[in-house]
C-alpha cells in the first residue's frame, strides 16, 4: 500500500473490516470476558459466605434469669445484655475505635487499649472513639429465650418489652 | 581468500576412543557437561564467561563499573534487602516443616519450637531478626535511591516497583505477626485491621475478605497463613526478578552524566551527551576482542570509567554482605529471642494494645484522627511514593549523594520520612497504658 493510499484509508476511517479482523475482534472479546468473569469469581470465591466459629445470633436464656436492673456480659460474644424494668436491651462492647474488647465501669465502659470512654448507652464520653457502642436487636424465641441478633444494628435506645 | 569449510564431527564408525581413554577422560567429560567453563577464570575472556556463561551468575553484566562497587555508591543497601529475604525464605520453609495454622495448635507448636525442637528457637529467631531487619533495610535502600536521584529517567518504573515491594514487605510482615497466635500477635493484627475500616465505602468490605469473618480467628489465621507461605512471597519473588533485570536494562546503577573529577571529553563525548544514556554514544564495543588482554577497557567514547570483571569484583562482593548479613543474624538470634506473650486471649487486651512496629506511626497518627491518620495520609504518601519520579521535573543529580541541584526534593523528603519516624517513636516509646502519654524512663 502507497503512502498516499494509507492517508486516503485513514481520512476514511481506516481500510474496511476483513473477515479476519472482525473474528479476531471477536475471539479477543470473547476471551477477554471469560478472564474478567473468572477473576471476578475468584474474588467472590474469597468473600466467605458463611462464618465459622462465630455465631451471629446469641441466646442468652429466660427473661426470669434477669433481675431487674442487671447487667450482664458476655465475654465471648462480646455483648453485654441489660434488663431495666421490663425493657431488655444488648449493647457491643467492642470499642469503634479500633475493635479493643471494653471493660464496664461506674460511668459505663472504657477501652483498656487507647482510653475511649463511653457512657452506660454506648455514647461516647472522651478518648478517640469516633462512634457510640452499636446496639443489637434482641428478640424473643418461640421458645420464650432472650435472642441477641449481632448483625442487626438498632438505634441506640431501642428495646424489647416483654411483659412479666 | 579460501572459504573455510564447517568442522564436521568424526564419523562415529572410525577412530572410537579406547576403553581406558574413556574411562581417564570420564571425570573431564562430565565436568564440561555440567559447567560451561573452567572453575577458576584465569584472563579476562574466561571471565566474562564464567558470569555470562553460569546460570546462576548470568545476572550480572560481564563487567561492572568501578563506581558501583564503592560503599558509599550505595552502601550495599538492596543486596542486604535481598539477602535478608533469601535468609526468611529458607528459615521459613524450615519453620513450616513444624508449624500449624489453626488457634488450637499455632501457639503450642511456638512453645515446641521454643523448648523442644533442636535449632528450633534459634532458627524462629533468625526469622523474627530478619523480618524486622528486612522492613528498615528495604526503606533505607529506598532513602539512598532518592537521595542519590536514582529513581529519575529512565530509572522511574523500577521505584514503582520497589514501592510496591516495600508494600509487599510490609505486608508480609505483617500476615507473620498473627502466625504465634499469642496476645501480641493477636491484638496487634485486630488493632491493625481495625485501620482498614477508616476506608470509606470498602474499608468494612476489605477487611471481612482479609479476616474471613468479622473478627480475628481461625479463619482469618489460616487466611494470614497463606498469604504469609505463598501468594505473598510468590509476588515478591517475580517483583523482586523484574527489579533487578530493570537495573540491568535501564543502564546499571544511576550515575553522573560526567563522572567525578574527570573534564568532559569534547572531542569524542558530545557537551550534550543525555543524562540517561542507556545507549551510551560509545562506538559498539566488542567485549571478547576486549577480553583477550588483561588491560583497560579500551576508551572509545564518553563511557571514560573504569570496568573491572564482574568475576571476581563483583562476586567478591556479594560474597562479602552475605557473610555479613548471616553474621549479624545470628549473632542477634544467639542474643535476642523473638517475643512470645501468653496464648491470646480475646477476651483480655492488654493495655495499651500496639499495632506492630513499623504500623505505629499510622496508629499514633489514627489516635488524632481515625479518616485522615489511618487512611487519607497513608494513602496520599503511597500515591505520592509512586508518582515521585514522575514529579521531579529537572532532570540532573543522577547518583550524587545530596545533589545541590535536587537539594528541594531532598528536604522535602527527609522531613516527610523524619516526621514519619518521630510517629513511629512517639507511637512505640512515649505511649502507655490508655494510649495516654508516657516516658519509656
Amino acid at each position: 500500500m502507497s503512502r498516499l493510499e494509507a492517508l486516503h484509508d485513514e481520512r476514511a476511517g481506516g481500510p474496511p473490516p476483513t473477515r479476519r479482523s472482525v473474528m479476531t475482534w471477536v475471539a479477543a472479546g470473547a476471551f477477554g470476558t471469560c478472564a474478567a468473569v473468572m477473576a471476578a469469581f475468584n474474588l467472590i470465591f474469597l468473600k466467605p459466605r458463611v462464618t465459622t466459629g462465630e455465631a451471629s445470633k446469641i441466646r442468652v436464656g429466660k427473661p426470669e434469669n434477669f433481675s431487674s436492673g442487671s447487667v450482664v456480659e458476655l465475654t465471648d460474644a462480646k455483648v453485654v445484655v441489660r434488663r431495666d424494668g421490663d425493657r431488655f436491651s444488648a449493647v457491643s462492647t467492642v470499642c469503634t475505635h479500633l475493635g479493643c474488647t471494653v471493660k464496664r465501669t461506674d460511668v459505663g465502659f472504657e477501652c483498656p487499649c487507647h482510653g475511649s470512654v463511653y457512657d452506660a448507652m454506648g455514647g461516647v464520653l472522651g478518648g478517640p472513639a469516633p462512634k457510640p457502642l452499636p446496639w443489637f436487636r434482641i428478640t424473643l424465641t418461640p421458645t420464650g429465650e432472650l435472642e441477641v441478633d449481632k448483625q442487626a444494628v438498632v438505634p441506640t435506645g431501642t428495646h424489647l418489652e416483654v411483659a412479666s | 581468500m579460501t572459504i573455510e569449510r564447517p568442522v564436521l564431527p568424526p564419523d562415529p564408525g572410525e577412530d572410537v576412543p579406547g576403553f581406558k581413554e574413556t574411562l581417564l577422560g570420564m571425570p573431564r567429560r562430565v565436568y564440561r557437561s555440567i559447567f560451561r567453563s573452567r572453575p577458576v577464570p584465569r584472563t579476562e575472556l574466561e571471565r566474562s564467561q564464567a558470569v555470562a556463561d553460569n546460570f546462576f551468575f548470568h545476572i550480572h553484566s560481564a563487567k561492572v563499573r568501578e563506581r558501583s562497587l564503592k560503599w558509599k555508591t550505595t552502601f550495599g543497601l538492596g543486596l542486604l534487602t535481598m539477602n535478608v529475604f533469601l535468609v526468611l525464605c529458607v528459615t521459613g520453609i524450615l519453620l513450616m516443616f513444624y508449624y500449624v495454622p489453626s488457634p488450637e495448635e499455632a501457639y503450642k507448636r511456638m512453645l515446641d519450637l521454643q523448648g523442644a525442637v533442636f535449632f528450633g528457637r534459634f532458627l524462629r529467631n533468625v526469622h523474627r531478626w530478619a523480618a524486622e531487619a528486612m522492613v528498615v533495610l528495604a526503606i533505607l535502600h529506598m532513602v539512598r535511591v532518592f537521595l542519590t536521584g536514582s529513581h529519575k529517567r529512565p530509572r522511574e518504573f523500577n521505584w514503582v516497583v520497589g514501592v510496591r515491594l516495600l508494600l509487599l514487605t510490609l505486608f508480609m510482615s505483617f500476615t507473620g505477626y498473627l502466625l504465634p497466635w499469642d496476645q501480641l500477635a493477636y491484638w496487634a493484627v485486630t488493632v491493625g485491621t481495625a485501620i482498614a475500616r477508616y476506608a470509606p465505602l470498602v474499608g468494612d468490605e476489605i477487611r471481612y475478605v482479609l479476616l474471613g469473618g468479622n473478627e480475628v480467628g481461625a479463619e482469618a489465621l489460616l487466611r494470614f497463613y497463606v498469604l504469609h507461605v505463598a501468594v505473598l512471597p510468590f509476588a515478591m519473588l517475580v517483583l523482586i526478578g523484574l527489579h533487578f533485570w530493570r537495573v540491568r536494562k535501564d543502564g546499571g546503577l544511576a550515575r553522573p552524566a560526567t563522572p567525578e573529577g574527570k573534564p568532559e571529553r569534547t572531542p569524542l563525548a558530545p557537551a550534550e551527551l543525555p543524562a540517561f544514556d542507556r545507549f551510551p554514544a560509545t562506538p559498539a564495543k566488542t567485549y571478547g576482542l576486549m577480553a583477550v588482554v588483561p588491560l583497560r577497557t579500551p576508551q572509545t567514547g564518553g563511557d571514560v570509567e573504569k570496568q573491572v570483571p564482574s568475576w571476581p569484583s563483583a562476586l567478591a562482593r556479594e560474597l562479602l554482605l552475605m557473610t555479613i548479613t548471616l553474621l549479624l543474624l545470628s549473632v542477634a538470634a544467639i542474643l535476642w529471642d523473638a517475643p512470645l506473650e501468653g496464648i491470646a486471649d480475646p477476651s483480655h487486651p492488654p493495655n495499651p494494645a500496639k499495632a506492630p512496629w513499623y504500623f505505629l506511626g499510622l496508629q499514633e497518627m489514627v489516635s488524632y484522627d481515625a479518616f485522615w491518620g489511618g487512611i487519607g495520609i497513608p494513602g496520599l504518601l503511597v500515591g505520592l511514593a509512586l508518582l515521585a519520579p514522575y514529579l521531579e521535573r529537572r532532570a540532573g543529580g543522577e547518583g550524587t549523594w545530596f545533589h545541590p541541584k535536587r537539594s528541594a526534593v531532598n528536604w522535602l523528603f527527609l522531613s516527610v520520612l523524619a516526621t514519619l519516624a518521630v510517629l513511629t517513636l512517639v507511637g512505640t516509646f512515649f505511649r502507655g497504658a490508655n494510649w495516654a502519654f508516657t516516658t519509656p524512663w
